[in-house]
């Protein structure tokens, strides 16, 4: 028997779920940004810090629980990795207090070949009307047991093609690339000095980007003097101060390095950490430089440039 | 799970000016740390910033931190006073390899403000002297008055660390050397074979000096430097501190200068 949910109950299900938990439908042609941001604020207060009795406290839990719908499997790749990342080698508290309050709904628009490694339960489409339910965890069999799925013996399951792109393509042989990359810097590939002058520095990549997770941590004072807060927020190493150090020195003092360390990072480093690239080509970073650098494009050039001196070396 | 962002209380119970611009910071807690490692002290408010541990490693009761005025966090630190809370995190890092120290000569180098981890790793010979060969310290600073804790190196000096200083610009009274600190390697002899060398200044000072102790006929794997980033973290998460595959934070601030030479940032 197969648990399946009927399109068009979805609103219904929602409803429903929305008396336990808090819910957020996301819905990816609806905005720029990931769904990092549930997780991993923009701005977050760590502590608050009242002067007058030196007393410090963190930000009370939220009642409910808060339920996250409509993942796709490339954004449940994404929340994945960053799960991993915030975990190893240490754990980041805040990211996983979060996380732990959390349930995730995936939803893919064509019938999944692949196991998911994460969330709780997955909704996969079979044909025009109907999504097939697999609870991945506990509170997913709790899920599914709501009045809105149903058993079916054998739902009619149709061949809808995956969601893909060249990136994404590209992305699967992080070893390669990870090569790559490090080779065109050491080349002095003059894509860098190129994109170096493109880059606005303005970050929108690493917003955008599901798995892009560096921050800053500031401290912000209310304007009556009564309390500090603690805040973690978002940053990003294409922006010029990023590796600037009390007493003025720049440790990447141009947008060529600046540049390439959002690609080191990603392919490089990623790799050596944690054994892929931090990168699941979803394509926001492509769709939203307002320099159209485009990163698959950036790729594609090294790579065959890479390839052409390997061949003549050979 | 452990929060390791939730800072603790510690009270200044010694401030005192080490230079117009350096203040050292005498914080009643006790603190296990190997030297170099670092801690990140905040004041609420302006936040928190890294600061290697300038004490002994032996010390229970208390730890220092040497303080130059030079950022946001820093200059707020200085206007404290005795008897004032900062916050502290840590320590971080990975400290100098004391165990591959053990029996060989070692050669210190140091500039201006970078003289904290040395410090605490020459209080660390001392109490030892038994298991290292001979100890030398290397110290450049623009002027005389730029040597922060005159009198814990006389201490030193007598306690069978050789002490070579040098500043820029000599005053009338000055009995040390003058000159950049690269200048004085040639003061020093060392069995190449079985010596290390430990850093911590300006980078434009341990790249020279690195590139004199080459030729002495250490290897890159035996020079040891700590390293400098911008840091917000401390447990390998915010990316500021990264220098090319390496997090100061977690792998560092010291590496061997076979690490750091291959890097590209």
């Amino acid at each position: 028997m197969v648990s399946v949910l009927e399109k068009s109950r979805i609103p219904e299900l929602l409803e429903d779920l929305s008396k336990k938990y808090s819910v957020a439908y996301f819905q990816k042609d609806k905005t720029a940004l990931s769904a990092k941001g549930y997780f991993f604020p923009p701005q977050e207060t760590l502590f608050s810090y009242l002067f007058k009795n030196k007393k410090l406290s963190l930000s009370p839990k939220p009642k409910k629980k808060f339920l996250l719908f409509g993942l796709d499997p490339i954004d449940l790749e994404a929340l994945d990795q960053l799960d991993e990342i915030m975990t190893k080698p240490k754990e980041d508290y805040f990211y996983l207090q979060q996380r732990k309050n959390s349930v995730i709904v995936g939803l893919a628009e064509y019938p999944l070949k692949v196991p998911v490694t994460v969330g709780d339960l997955i909704l996969d489409k079979i044909n025009e009307n109907q999504y097939r339910a697999v609870a991945l965890s506990k509170i997913g069999r709790e899920l599914i047991k709501n009045k809105n799925f149903k058993l079916e013996k054998n739902p009619e399951i149709l061949n809808y093609p995956e969601e893909t792109s060249g990136l994404r393509e590209l992305v699967k042989d992080s070893e390669f690339l990870s090569e790559v990359v490090l080779w065109s810097w050491r080349t002095k590939h003059p894509i860098w000095d190129k994109l170096g002058k493109i880059c606005l520095g303005c970050g929108i990549c690493t917003y955008v980007c599901p798995i892009c997770h560096c921050f800053s941590i500031e401290d912000e004072i209310k304007l009556d003097g009564s309390d500090c807060q603690r805040c973690r927020l978002w940053d990003a190493c294409t922006l010029n101060n990023f590796a600037k150090i009390a007493g003025g020195k720049n440790y990447r003092p141009n947008q060529k390095f600046r540049y390439f360390n959002w690609f080191h990072h990603k392919f490089v480093r990623a790799y050596k950490e944690y054994g892929k690239s931090q990168c699941v080509g979803c394509g926001r970073c492509q769709k939203y430089c307002p320099a159209h650098i485009d990163i698959e494009k950036v790729l594609l050039e090294i790579i065959k440039d890479y390839k052409n001196e390997k061949s003549l070396s050979a | 799970m452990k929060n390791l962002y939730q800072p603790n209380f510690a009270k200044i119970e010694k401030i005192e000016a080490l230079s117009p611009s350096v203040k050292l910071l005498r914080l009643r807690k006790r603190l296990n740390f190997i030297p170099a490692q670092f801690v990140l002290a905040g004041v609420w408010g302006y936040g928190e910033a890294p600061f290697g541990v300038a004490s002994s490693p032996y010390e229970k009761r208390y730890f220092d931190l040497m303080i130059r005025d030079v950022g946001m966090v820093s200059s707020a630190i200085h206007s404290l006073k005795k008897g004032d809370e900062i916050t502290i995190r840590g320590p971080y890092g990975n400290g100098f390899p004391l165990e591959f120290l053990k029996g060989k000569d070692v050669v210190m180098v140091s500039g201006g403000c970078g003289i904290p981890p040395i410090a605490s790793l020459i209080e660390y010979f001392i109490k030892n002297r038994k298991n290292f060969g001979r100890i030398y310290l290397l110290y450049g600073a623009a002027t005389s008055e730029d040597i922060l804790i005159k009198d814990k190196i006389k201490q030193w000096g007598k306690a069978d660390v050789k002490i070579l200083l040098t500043v820029d610009k000599p005053t009338s009274d000055w009995q040390g050397y003058t000159g950049f600190v690269t200048e004085l390697i040639k003061e020093i002899k060392i069995n190449p074979l079985d010596a290390v060398a430990a850093m911590c200044g300006p980078g434009p000072m341990t790249s020279a000096v690195e590139k004199i102790l080459r030729p002495l006929g250490l290897p890159d794997r035996r020079i040891f430097v700590s390293d400098e980033r911008k840091m917000h973290c401390g447990i390998g998460k915010c990316q500021h501190c990264t220098t090319g595959d390496k997090y100061v934070c977690l792998d560092g601030p010291v590496f061997n200068y076979d690490q750091i030479d291959k890097n590209w940032d």
